[in-house]
């Protein structure tokens, strides 16, 4: 079937307008909106609706590509694995491979589907584990990860031994800054460097954790799965 | 099948998301009891009252780490009660600590109301409208999961034939056969993922004109009970901007407003917060009245 050209362009033009305003307007008239009308004391509030919002660009940018059937598939096959992995890791907290298949996704199927995977992953995984005011955070910690990952590898930066175990190490500490956000917010709802750091100094064994787990994963399952990606990718003539 | 849940999903959408809002919103007391109360209320009824019980107990250790964390790291508020290490513990920040770990609890109490009743079919087909691609890979992810569990039991048990165990054997060996099944894992759902695509695309995934199939539809009902939810939100959200339940814990405790029209506000605020059980409750009233007629 004959796309129209044309009519996509708009498409395109209107759907990169909502992202940029999202990103220029919205958010900061919420932050506006927090300081002024809510006396500065509803960080946790405005800070989940922030973390959903920065979400939302890029599935926007997802839909207004009009993704093949294929370019789908790929993202539910690595969203489930994750999702199942993280379903049978979980008696040992902490210790997930979710992160390095996200990362593992980002570098072969570029930014944009890791940032997908990370961020479906944790909105699916949610839904057996329970949502919560957590959900929005994991999203954008995830699918960050999996967006930096796709980032580097179109540097060819990830084919490094090296790099991966840094990137890792990255990782684990990138999770619990930002796990650490919700935490502190959790508390009293107010935002204080003071906290922050109390909370990080607290959370250290889990970011440990992480990172042992993501260099763990990441070193193991980088190749195999990397080499069955670029398969599917040459034999199907899926683009990224 | 529950009454509040046969709505729109629109309907219940909007629902969860002024209350859990307003629970985290509205820190005045009279309201943070009566979110809490409808809250394990609601739950209670979905999950019946004896399945609560674990639901409730572990939400008492977070309970106390917010309530008791509060009063050590803010020392704002002008009552001292005493002091730990030169540093006063204030009436106020004790309350205030109270008050946000009742809040958190609350929250996450309505969280797990809000996964009984939206249930994933409903947020899929509410998504699927304004963000077809990402609704489909959530639905499909949610699909292929319990899928893939079970295809990694028969790839464990057909491995076991070939004396790659998992659960027994060396360190060295375990992982070994862990990665092999997970990379057979992976080459079975790549390829079953393209076989689905093409499988789509041969329906017509994608084309122009096809339209999609709602099980749910917008009745008059969902029309009046919509209205009413944010009849009753304006109603609280007006109350706040007006200064009516406007209530500070630093430096020292407001009074609670005892107007006329708060009081109303408390109502409204009750009425939202309970309304599915008011709505489960006029069902059954009339299920019952109906069965007396016969």
């Amino acid at each position: 079937m004959q796309e129209d050209p044309n009519r996509k362009y708009k498409l395109n033009k209107k759907r990169f307008f909502f992202s940029v305003l999202i990103l220029t307007i919205v958010i900061p008239i919420i932050l506006l909106f927090g300081i002024k009308l809510f006396n500065d004391r509803r960080y946790n509030l405005i800070s989940i609706i922030i973390a959903f919002l920065s979400c939302i660009p890029f599935f926007i940018r997802f839909e207004s590509k009009r993704p093949k059937a294929r370019e789908i598939m790929v993202i539910v096959v690595m969203a489930s694995i994750s999702v199942t992995s993280r379903i049978i890791f979980a008696p040992i907290p902490g210790f997930k491979p979710v992160t390095a298949l996200t990362a593992i996704t980002g570098i072969a199927f570029g930014p944009e589907a890791g940032f997908l995977t990370g961020a479906i992953s944790a909105l699916v995984s949610n839904m057996f584990f329970g949502q919560g005011p957590w959900t929005p955070f994991q999203m954008i910690a995830w699918g960050l990860l999996g967006f930096i990952a796709g980032v580097l590898s179109k540097f060819n930066l990830m084919k490094n031994k090296a790099f991966l175990i840094l990137y890792s190490i990255f990782a684990g500490i990138f999770y619990s800054l930002i796990m650490d956000i919700w935490h502190v917010l959790s508390i009293d709802g107010l935002f204080t460097l003071e906290k922050y750091k109390i909370a990080i100094v607290a959370a250290i064994p889990f970011t440990i954790i992480y990172a042992v787990s993501n260099i763990f994963f990441l070193i193991l399952l980088n190749k195999p799965i990397g080499e069955k990606l670029d398969r599917i990718k040459i034999k199907y003539g899926l683009i990224e | 099948m529950r009454a509040f849940d046969s709505y729109h999903p629109i309907v219940i959408f909007t629902y969860f998301c002024s209350t859990i809002l307003f629970s985290m919103f509205f820190m005045h007391p009279i309201f943070l009891s009566i979110s809490l109360a409808s809250s394990i209320l609601y739950l209670g009824f979905l999950k019946g009252f004896h399945n609560m019980k674990r639901t409730i107990l572990i939400s008492i250790p977070l309970f106390l780490i917010i309530a008791i964390s509060n009063p050590i790291f803010s020392h704002r508020g002008v009552t001292p009660l005493f002091y730990i290490n030169y540093n006063p513990i204030t009436l106020e920040s004790v309350i205030y600590g109270l008050s946000m770990a009742g809040m958190i609890v609350t929250v996450i109490f309505w969280f797990s109301c809000y996964n009984e009743v939206m249930t994933s079919d409903k947020f899929i087909s509410l998504f699927g409208k304004i963000s077809p691609s990402i609704a489909l890979i959530i639905s499909m992810t949610i699909n292929t999961v319990p899928r893939m569990k079970r295809q990694i039991e028969l790839i464990t048990n057909s491995q076991k034939t070939l004396g790659m165990y998992v659960h027994s054997g060396s360190i060295i060996k375990r992982a070994k056969s862990s990665i092999r099944i997970l990379s057979i894992l992976i080459t079975w759902a790549l390829e079953n993922a393209i076989d689905t695509a093409d499988s789509m695309n041969a329906r017509g995934y994608g084309l122009r004109g096809r339209t999609s199939h709602s099980l749910f539809k917008f009745k008059r009902n969902d029309f009046f009970l919509f209205s009413f939810i944010i009849l009753l939100s304006a109603l609280c959200v007006y109350g706040e901007m007006a200064n009516y339940i406007s209530f500070s814990y630093y430096p020292y405790i407001s009074k609670i407003n005892l107007s006329y029209f708060s009081f109303i506000l408390y109502f409204s605020y009750l009425l939202l917060m309970t309304l599915p059980l008011v709505i489960e409750f006029k069902e059954t009233i009339r299920w019952r009245l109906s069965i007396s007629k016969i």
